[in-house]
């Protein structure tokens, strides 16, 4: 089998400070990154030949990698705008280690930003709500972007016995994370009362079963294994990646409680050469609190149907089997849309690097990135290990 | 009241909203595979023949999975909050999206009966909703 294992590294990232930052613009959060994540690997932009990023909601640049680029100052001879929702994250690194695998490439940026919470106008809320549905088989009938996810969550609870308790639970826990993470958006404890106290959106889902909307930014710098030897931080290697693309519609899914990411795990598993036993910390994105249940049985860390009693059991935090978003997720840290999902990879990397301080995993070596969007429409997957596991 | 977002139709589409309008419910059938298929396309999901053709459908089906908005997406939708989103399963085999009439939210139940009420909000869109099956009409 093909492969880039081993091939290509991160070797460093940066965040913008999230939540509510006025003022910014998309670019602005995209160029902040980037800088930080640069100085981070002890590099000078001179040296980065590729750029990878996603649209902006809010900034009308069609073509964003062109237009951060131009932002920063450089010239690259690859660049990506890559959208496929919320999967974005781990498909723009997985495509950026491709790149520098395939020789098109030697370095390069990975990054997103963007200002959700401060931009976000009343304009642009119909433009979500026209663009994320269907216009003539769902946009019709009131789908909230939430509605489509609620949906599957809604049948996994009638399949297996899912219940609202342990939805809250993966906020509870989420929150807990988050208090031991610097700059996060949320800094208040929540018990599983409060997150059922909080007001229905979209059954089963309350208000505290969904993600924030947030701004923020996060970049990630690319290298060949070989160059990365010779920076300053302990390389973080990329092991394997996969992607699955199922449907468009939710309408059109064969099954709404097992997902693309059984595909696109499995798929990153392979290239890796290991199992999903031996991944020590994990970073699933959590739109949704009964996303990560479905996920956490897709990407085969318990079996299909048990995802609820797992995260009941404390499975998904310090001392349980697999620790995941240590930095809060998207439900505590930080959304600020497609983002989201990269501050999971930077958490992912810190945590390989032994720097995630009172957060830290101890003794982390493998890592597992997964990153989701459209309602199950897209899933990407990475697999990262420090260099003892190469 | 604000108008709510309606569907642009198109010439994939064209039969499928003309069809509502007059009350039928119409699915693709492939001539080739047999496949049946939602939404409408110019071609077979499944074996990609252009040879689909329109038929009614019974309209009857049962509640896949369902989500209550209680927070509306728009404003257009504020004052029909709470209102039910329906995972439909058609008894030809397809699924499809649509909100249910007359029906508290507390009710509704995955696997329930359901069959298609016709809303007409224009002279050339009729959408179709679905109703629990043998309900009595009450609007
Ligand atoms: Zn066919």
């Amino acid at each position: 089998m093909r492969s880039y294992r081993g091939q290509v590294a991160i070797v460093g990232v940066g965040e913008t400070p999230v939540g509510k930052v006025p003022g910014r613009s998309a670019l602005w959060f995209n160029a902040e990154a980037t800088r930080l994540a640069l100085a981070d690997a002890g590099i000078d932009k001179s040296q980065v030949d590729g750029l990878v990023t996603a649209p902006s909601f809010v900034a009308p640049f069609a073509r964003m990698s062109v237009a951060v680029s131009e932002y920063l100052g450089i010239q690259p001879t690859f660049s990506n705008t890559l959208n496929v929702s919320g999967a974005t994250a781990a498909a723009s690194v997985s495509v950026a280690a491709a790149a520098i695998h395939a020789g098109l490439a030697d370095t390069v940026v990975v990054c997103c930003g963007d200002n959700m919470l401060s931009g976000l106008t009343r304009d642009l809320a119909v433009k979500a709500l026209v663009e994320s549905r269907d216009p003539q088989y769902e946009a019709p009938f009131g789908l909230l972007v939430a509605t489509t996810f609620a949906l599957t969550a809604q049948r996994h609870m009638a399949e297996y016995g899912t219940t609202p308790e342990q939805l809250a639970r993966v906020a509870v826990i989420t929150r807990e994370h988050a208090l031991r993470k610097p700059g996060a958006q949320m800094t208040a404890p929540i018990t599983v009362a409060d997150v059922l106290a909080s007001k229905l959106v979209t059954t089963p889902y309350h208000m505290l079963d969904c993600a924030l909307v947030s701004d923020g930014g996060a970049a990630l710098v690319l290298t060949t294994a070989e160059r990365a030897r010779d920076y300053r931080r302990a390389p973080v290697y990329l092991l394997g990646g996969g992607e699955s693309y199922t449907q468009e519609h939710i309408f059109c899914a064969e099954s709404i409680t097992t997902t693309g990411a059984a595909v696109s795990s499995r798929r990153a598993y392979a290239m890796a050469g290991v199992d999903p036993g031996a991944i020590d910390v994990a970073g699933i994105y959590d739109c949704f609190t009964g996303t990560v249940i479905m996920m956490l049985e897709d990407l085969g860390f318990c079996k299909k149907g048990e995802g609820g009693p797992f995260v009941e059991t404390g499975a998904i935090t310090y001392g349980g089997r697999i620790p995941i978003n240590t930095h809060g997720g998207m439900l505590s840290y930080a959304h600020p849309g497609l983002p989201g999902g990269f501050f999971h990879i930077v958490e992912m990397v810190r945590q390989l690097r032994g720097e995630a301080a009172e957060r830290q995993v101890a003794g982390a070596e493998l890592a597992l990135c997964h990153s989701l969007g459209g309602g199950f429409a897209t899933n990407a997957t990475i697999v990262l290990g420090t260099e003892a596991t190469l | 009241m604000t108008a709510r977002p309606l569907p642009p139709i198109d010439d994939d589409t064209r039969a499928y909203w003309a069809g509502l309008a007059r009350g039928e419910l119409l699915l693709q059938h492939c001539r080739d595979c047999g496949h049946v298929q939602v939404y409408q396309r110019a071609l077979c999901g499944r074996c990609l023949g252009a040879r689909v053709e329109h038929r009614p459908a019974s309209g009857r089906g049962r509640v896949y999975s369902f989500s209550t908005v209680h927070r509306a997406p728009s404003a257009e939708f504020k004052e029909d909050v709470p209102y039910t989103v329906v995972l439909v399963e058609l008894v030809e085999g397809p699924r499809m999206i649509s909100t249910l009439v007359d029906a508290p939210p507390e009710t509704v139940r995955i696997g329930q009966a359901v069959e298609i009420v016709y809303d007409r909000v224009s002279p050339e869109i009729t959408l179709p909703r679905f109703r629990r099956a043998g309900a009595s009409m009450t609007s």
